[in-house]
C-alpha cells in the first residue's frame, strides 16, 4: 500500500518491466503472419525521377509488393499536410506549403527521401528487394544552406516556389526597437548559427499495420509520440477513411525527444500495403536511415543586435533569423524558426522594445520538426550569446551585467515586448542561488590547479525563460473496478518521461487512494477519446491537470455519496486526506470505502448509477505557463588539442510545483545532456556540394556518453508556483536543452579569452576549439 | 544451413540457423528473448550487449553460429523470475532510466564491469560504459546506480 503526496519521489511503476526486459516496444511485437516492409530512400539530394523499374525486385522469391510514387497517386491518397500554428506570411498570404506525398513523385529532393516501398515474406527479401529496384535518377545540383537559398538566382528546391522561400514572420515593435537602439549608448552585434541536430533516440522508429478486412479497419502499431493527432491525419488528409476506421496504439516508445511527434511517410504507407496483401506489415528503420529519414531540428542562422547603455543597462534587442525548413514543411515546421523563437526573445531580462523577424526556407535536406525546445533553446543561445558578447567587449562583468538586467519580482505580472504572460517567479534569486552552488570563492583556486595541469578553466552562467507548449487540451478517464482497481488512462504519452508513475501520482495523493491500485493507459487511440501526446513540455501542465479535475469530479462525486450515507446535506461533507468526513461528527468515510459503496445499489444516492464515482474531463489550458531557471557551468580547455571537458555543473530551476523530484532532476538531467551534445559534439552536417549528409549514423554523429557528462547539482526553486492552472506546475521537459548551450559555450569562451577567442559556432569541437586557439595565437 | 546449441539463461537450445543471422537476431527473432534491443547499425549504441561465457558482448556485433556451444545471459535471465538482480534494483532505486530502450544493454555492460571491477570509481563507470548510449538519462543516474550496484554486488 503506497499512498504517495504531491512532490514525493515515487518510484517508477514503469522500471519493473523495462528492467526485465518485459517492456514492449513495437519491434517486439509479431502479428501472426506478418510481412515485413523496407523503404528505398533517395541516395540523392536531388534528382529527377526518370522511370522506377521493380521488375526484377518483384521477381525475387518472396517479394509481395512494390509501390512507387506513381502507385501511391494512382489511390488517390493524399499530401500530409502542415499544421503549424503559424501558417502565413507577414503579408496574410499563406505560406508557400509543397505537397507532401508519402513517396517521393517526379523527383526526389532530400538523401533519404522515401522513393519506394518493398513488402516481402522475410527482412532479408526486403533488402534484396530494395537492391534490385532499378531507378532512373537523373542527379541535379543541389542547395543545402537556408542562406544561400534565398540568394537571389538560387536553384530551386520546388519549381513553382519562388527563392524557396516559405514564409517570413515578425513580432514586436519594430520602429520602437530601432529607436531604442538608435538611442543606445552601444549596439552590439553578433551573428549566431544554432546548428543542425537530430534528436537520435536509441529505439528507431517503427510500426506494424494490420487491416482487417471484416470490419474494413486498421490498428496501427507505431512508435509515435501522438497517437489522436497522427491518426487524424492519416485518416482524413491521406488515406481518406473515417479516423473511427484506425485504432492507432503507441506501444513502450523510447525516447522521442520531438522527432516522434510528426506525422511519417512509412506507417500510412504499410496500411496500404496491409490493406492491398490482406496480412500486418511491419517495418523498423534503421539507425543509418533514421540519420535521414527522422526530422531534424534547430539549423537557425541569426543576426542579434542589443542596445545596451553606458551603465550596463539593456534597451533594445532586435533579431533577424533564417530558419532552414528542410524539402519540406513537414508537420509543424514553420513553426519554429517564426512563433517558435519569438516568444521567448530576450530570455529573463528586462528590455524597452524588442523586435524579432525571421524568414524560413527550403533546402535540400532532411525537413525541420521540433526537437525538445523547438524555438526556444535558440532564442535563448541568442540572448544569452550576445550579453556574453556585450560584457566581453564593453568590459562588463558577465555575472554583474547579467544582475543588473534581469526582471526583478516586483514588476512580475507583466507581458514581455513579445507578449508572453510571465506571471511569477523570481529571477534573481534563482540567479544568486545558482551563483551560490557554483561556490564562486574557490574558482580561482580551481582556475589555478587547472593551470598547473595544462588546462585552462572557464565558467559561465546562462539564466533562461521559456514557456511551454503542445496540445491545449487533454483528457484524463478515471474508472474504478469493483475489485479494488482503478483504471486511469489520460491522453498525454510518456516516451520515457514516467507519466504511468507521475500520473498515478497525482490521482492516488489527490484521492488518497493505493498508488498500486492503479493502471495507467496511454498511447492508445481508444483509451481516450482525445490526447495531445507528447511535446512543448505539456504532460504535467495538461494531463497532470486533467488527471487533478477529473480527481476533483470523483471527490464531488464521492460528497454526493456520502451524504446519502450520512443522511446528511451534501454541503456539510468534507473530503481530506482520503476521508469524507461531517465536521463536528463521528461520520467518516474513506474513498476506498466509497469507491465500494458505488457498486452496491443499495447505497447510492438518487440519480447516481452504479460505478458512478468514475470521471472523464477534458482539461483546457488558459495561457502557457513559464518554467525559467540559470544553469552555469565550468569547463577545462586543452590549449593544445582544444578538447573540452565538463568539470562541474549546476542546475537551479523554477518549474512551479514539483510533482515528483526524483523524475524531475531525470528531465532535467537528460535535457541538459541534449544541451551539452549541441553544444560541443552534435550537428547533422550536409556536405554543401553533394548534398549528402556526412554525420548520418552513429560513427560520424556524436552524442554525448557517461564520460561526457560533468558531475550535476540540481535544485528546485519552489516559491513561485503558477497560479495559471490547478496544480502551479510550469514544464519541465526541454529546459535543459535552453540553459546549456549557451552556458557551456559562454564558459568555453571564457576559458579562451586570454587568447582573445571571441566566438565559435557550435559545436564547440576540438578540431574548432583548436583552430579558434591558432587563429587567434 | 548450421545447426547450433548453447545454452541461453540456463536453458539448453539448439537451432537451425542462417549463416548470417546475428546473435541478437537469433535471441529475437528466434528464442522470443526482446528484451534484448536494436538501436542500431554500426556496434555503437551498446542496446544490444548479453553476457557470452561471462563477457559483455554487442549482440549485433556476433553471428549465432560464433555462440555455439557459448553460455549466454540476456537480460531476462539475469535474475531468476519475479526477482531483480542487485544491479537492476539499484537502476531501480537510482531512476538510471527512462524510455528503458537502452536499459537491457546497459545493465548488462554494467554487470560485466562490476565484475571485472567490483569496487569501480566514478570514472571507471563512465569509461567502462562507453560503449553504451542513453539519449534520455544524461547518464547521471546510471553512474550511481552502477555505483550502488556494485556496492550491493559486493555485500
Ligand atoms: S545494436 Fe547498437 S551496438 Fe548492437
Ligand atoms: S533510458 Fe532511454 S535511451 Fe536510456
Amino acid at each position: 500500500m503506497l499512498k504517495p503526496h504531491i512532490g514525493d519521489s515515487v518510484l517508477r511503476h514503469e522500471d519493473a518491466r523495462f528492467l526485465t526486459g518485459r517492456g514492449t516496444y513495437v519491434d517486439d511485437i509479431t502479428l501472426p503472419n506478418q510481412a515485413f516492409a523496407a523503404v528505398l530512400r533517395s541516395p540523392h539530394a536531388h534528382a529527377r525521377i526518370n522511370g522506377i523499374d521493380a521488375s526484377a525486385a518483384l521477381a525475387i522469391s518472396g517479394v509481395l509488393l512494390v509501390v512507387t510514387g506513381e502507385d501511391w497517386l494512382k489511390q488517390g491518397f493524399g499530401p500530409i499536410p502542415t499544421k503549424s500554428a503559424v501558417n502565413k506570411k507577414r503579408d496574410g498570404s499563406p505560406l508557400n506549403e509543397p505537397p507532401r506525398h508519402c513517396l517521393a513523385i517526379g523527383k526526389a529532393r532530400h538523401v533519404g527521401e522515401a522513393v519506394a516501398l518493398v513488402v516481402a515474406e522475410s527482412h532479408a527479401a526486403a533488402l534484396n528487394a530494395l537492391d534490385a529496384i532499378d531507378v532512373d535518377y537523373e542527379a541535379l545540383p543541389a542547395v543545402t544552406d537556408a542562406r544561400k537559398a534565398l540568394e537571389p538566382g538560387a536553384l530551386l528546391v520546388w519549381d513553382d516556389i519562388p527563392g524557396n522561400f516559405c514564409l517570413d514572420f515578425e513580432l514586436g515593435d519594430k520602429a520602437a526597437t530601432e529607436a531604442s537602439l538608435k538611442a543606445s549608448d552601444h549596439v552590439v552585434e553578433l551573428d549566431v548559427v544554432n546548428n543542425r541536430v537530430t534528436a537520435v533516440p536509441i529505439e528507431p522508429r517503427g510500426a506494424i499495420a494490420s487491416y482487417d478486412a471484416k470490419t474494413d479497419c486498421y490498428t496501427l502499431y507505431n512508435a509515435t509520440q501522438n497517437v489522436h493527432a497522427n491518426r487524424d491525419t492519416f485518416a482524413e488528409k491521406v488515406l481518406h477513411v473515417p479516423k473511427e476506421k484506425i485504432h492507432h496504439i503507441a506501444p513502450d516508445v523510447g525516447g522521442g525527444f520531438g522527432v516522434k511527434n510528426g506525422v511519417y511517410p512509412e506507417p500510412a504507407l504499410l496500411m496500404y500495403a496491409s490493406r492491398k496483401l490482406g496480412r500486418p506489415v511491419k517495418w523498423i528503420n534503421t539507425r543509418s536511415e533514421s540519420f535521414v529519414s527522422d526530422s531534424h531540428g534547430r539549423n537557425q542562422m541569426s543576426k542579434v543586435r542589443l542596445g545596451i547603455n553606458k551603465d550596463g543597462k539593456f534597451q533594445a534587442l532586435y533579431t533577424e533569423t533564417i530558419g532552414d525548413l528542410g524539402a519540406f514543411c513537414w508537420t509543424v515546421g514553420p513553426f519554429t524558426p517564426t512563433g517558435g523563437s519569438a516568444r521567448t526573445q530576450g530570455g529573463p531580462y528586462a528590455f524597452k522594445a524588442m523586435y524579432y523577424c525571421s524568414k524560413a526556407a527550403f533546402t535540400n535536406t532532411m525537413p525541420m520538426d521540433p526537437y525538445r525546445g523547438a524555438g526556444r533553446p535558440e532564442a535563448s543561445f541568442q540572448i544569452e550569446r550576445i550579453v556574453e558578447c556585450a560584457a566581453r567587449k564593453l568590459g562588463f562583468d558577465p555575472v554583474e551585467l547579467r544582475r543588473k538586467n534581469l526582471i526583478p519580482p516586483t514588476s512580475l505580472p507583466l507581458k514581455t515586448a513579445m507578449g508572453l504572460d510571465v506571471d511569477c517567479g523570481d529571477f534573481p534569486q534563482v540567479f544568486e542561488r545558482t551563483l551560490a552552488l557554483s561556490d564562486r570563492a574557490g574558482y580561482a583556486k580551481r582556475v589555478e590547479e587547472s593551470r598547473r595541469k595544462g588546462w585552462l578553466r572557464g565558467f559561465a552562467i546562462a539564466p533562461y525563460m521559456e514557456c511551454t507548449g503542445g496540445g491545449p487540451k487533454e483528457f484524463a478517464g478515471v474508472r474504478f473496478q469493483k475489485d479494488g482497481s482503478v483504471e486511469l488512462a489520460v491522453g498525454s504519452q510518456s516516451t520515457g518521461m514516467g507519466h504511468e508513475t507521475s500520473m498515478p501520482q497525482i490521482l492516488a495523493a489527490r484521492l488518497g487512494i493505493d498508488f498500486e491500485s492503479i493502471k495507467y493507459r496511454q498511447g492508445d487511440t481508444e483509451a481516450t477519446p482525445l490526447g495531445g501526446g507528447h511535446g512543448g513540455s505539456r504532460n504535467l501542465e495538461l494531463g497532470g491537470n486533467a488527471v487533478h479535475q477529473a480527481a476533483s469530479e470523483v471527490i464531488e462525486k464521492g460528497r454526493k455519496l456520502a451524504a446519502h450515507q450520512f443522511d446528511t446535506d451534501e454541503a456539510k461533507v468534507q473530503f481530506e486526506d482520503g476521508h469524507f468526513f461531517v465536521p463536528g461528527t463521528n461520520q467518516t468515510m474513506t474513498m476506498r470505502e466509497a469507491i465500494e459503496a458505488s457498486f452496491d445499489p443499495s447505497k447510492l444516492p438518487e440519480g447516481m448509477a452504479p460505478g458512478g464515482l468514475d470521471a472523464n474531463t477534458t482539461y483546457e489550458r488558459g495561457v502557457i505557463s513559464i518554467p525559467n531557471g540559470c544553469h552555469a557551468a565550468e569547463v577545462e580547455v586543452g590549449p593544445e588539442t582544444g578538447v573540452v571537458r565538463m568539470v562541474g555543473y549546476w542546475v537551479v530551476d523554477d518549474f512551479g510545483t514539483i510533482i515528483n523530484p526524483l523524475l524531475c532532476d531525470g528531465q532535467v538531467m537528460g535535457g541538459t545532456a541534449q544541451g551539452i551534445g549541441q553544444a560541443l559534439l552534435e550537428v547533422a552536417h550536409y556536405d554543401p556540394e553533394s548534398g549528402q549528409m556526412v554525420t548520418g549514423s552513429l560513427t560520424d554523429y556524436a552524442l554525448p556518453r557517461a564520460d561526457t557528462m560533468p558531475p550535476m547539482t540540481i535544485e528546485y526553486y519552489e516559491g513561485a508556483p503558477t497560479k495559471k492552472n490547478p496544480l502551479g506546475v510550469k514544464g519541465a521537459g526541454e529546459a535543459g536543452c535552453c540553459g546549456a548551450p549557451p552556458a557551456v559555450v559562454n564558459a568555453v569562451l571564457d576559458a579562451l579569452k586570454d587568447y582573445g577567442v571571441t566566438h565559435i559556432d557550435m559545436p564547440l569541437t576540438p578540431e574548432k576549439v583548436w583552430r579558434a586557439i591558432r587563429a587567434a595565437r | 544451413m548450421p545447426r547450433i546449441s548453447l545454452t541461453v539463461n540456463g536453458k539448453p537450445v539448439a537451432h537451425e540457423v542462417e549463416a548470417r543471422t546475428l546473435l541478437v537476431q537469433y535471441l529475437r527473432e528466434t528464442l522470443k528473448l526482446t528484451g534484448t534491443h536494436v538501436g542500431c547499425d554500426t556496434s555503437q549504441c551498446g542496446a544490444c550487449v548479453v553476457h557470452v561465457d561471462g563477457r559483455a558482448v554487442k549482440s549485433c556485433t556476433m553471428l549465432a553460429v560464433q555462440a555455439d556451444g557459448a553460455r549466454v545471459t540476456t537480460i531476462e535471465g539475469l535474475a531468476p523470475a519475479g526477482k531483480l538482480h542487485p544491479m537492476q534494483q539499484a537502476f531501480h532505486e537510482n531512476h538510471g532510466l527512462q524510455c528503458g530502450f537502452c536499459t537491457p544493454g546497459m545493465v548488462m555492460a554494467s554487470v560485466a564491469l562490476v565484475q571485472g571491477n567490483p569496487d569501480p570509481t566514478d570514472a571507471q563507470v563512465r569509461h567502462g560504459l562507453e560503449g553504451n548510449l542513453c539519449r534520455c538519462t544524461g547518464y547521471q543516474n546510471i553512474v550511481k546506480a552502477v555505483l550502488a550496484g556494485a556496492k550491493a554486488m559486493r555485500t
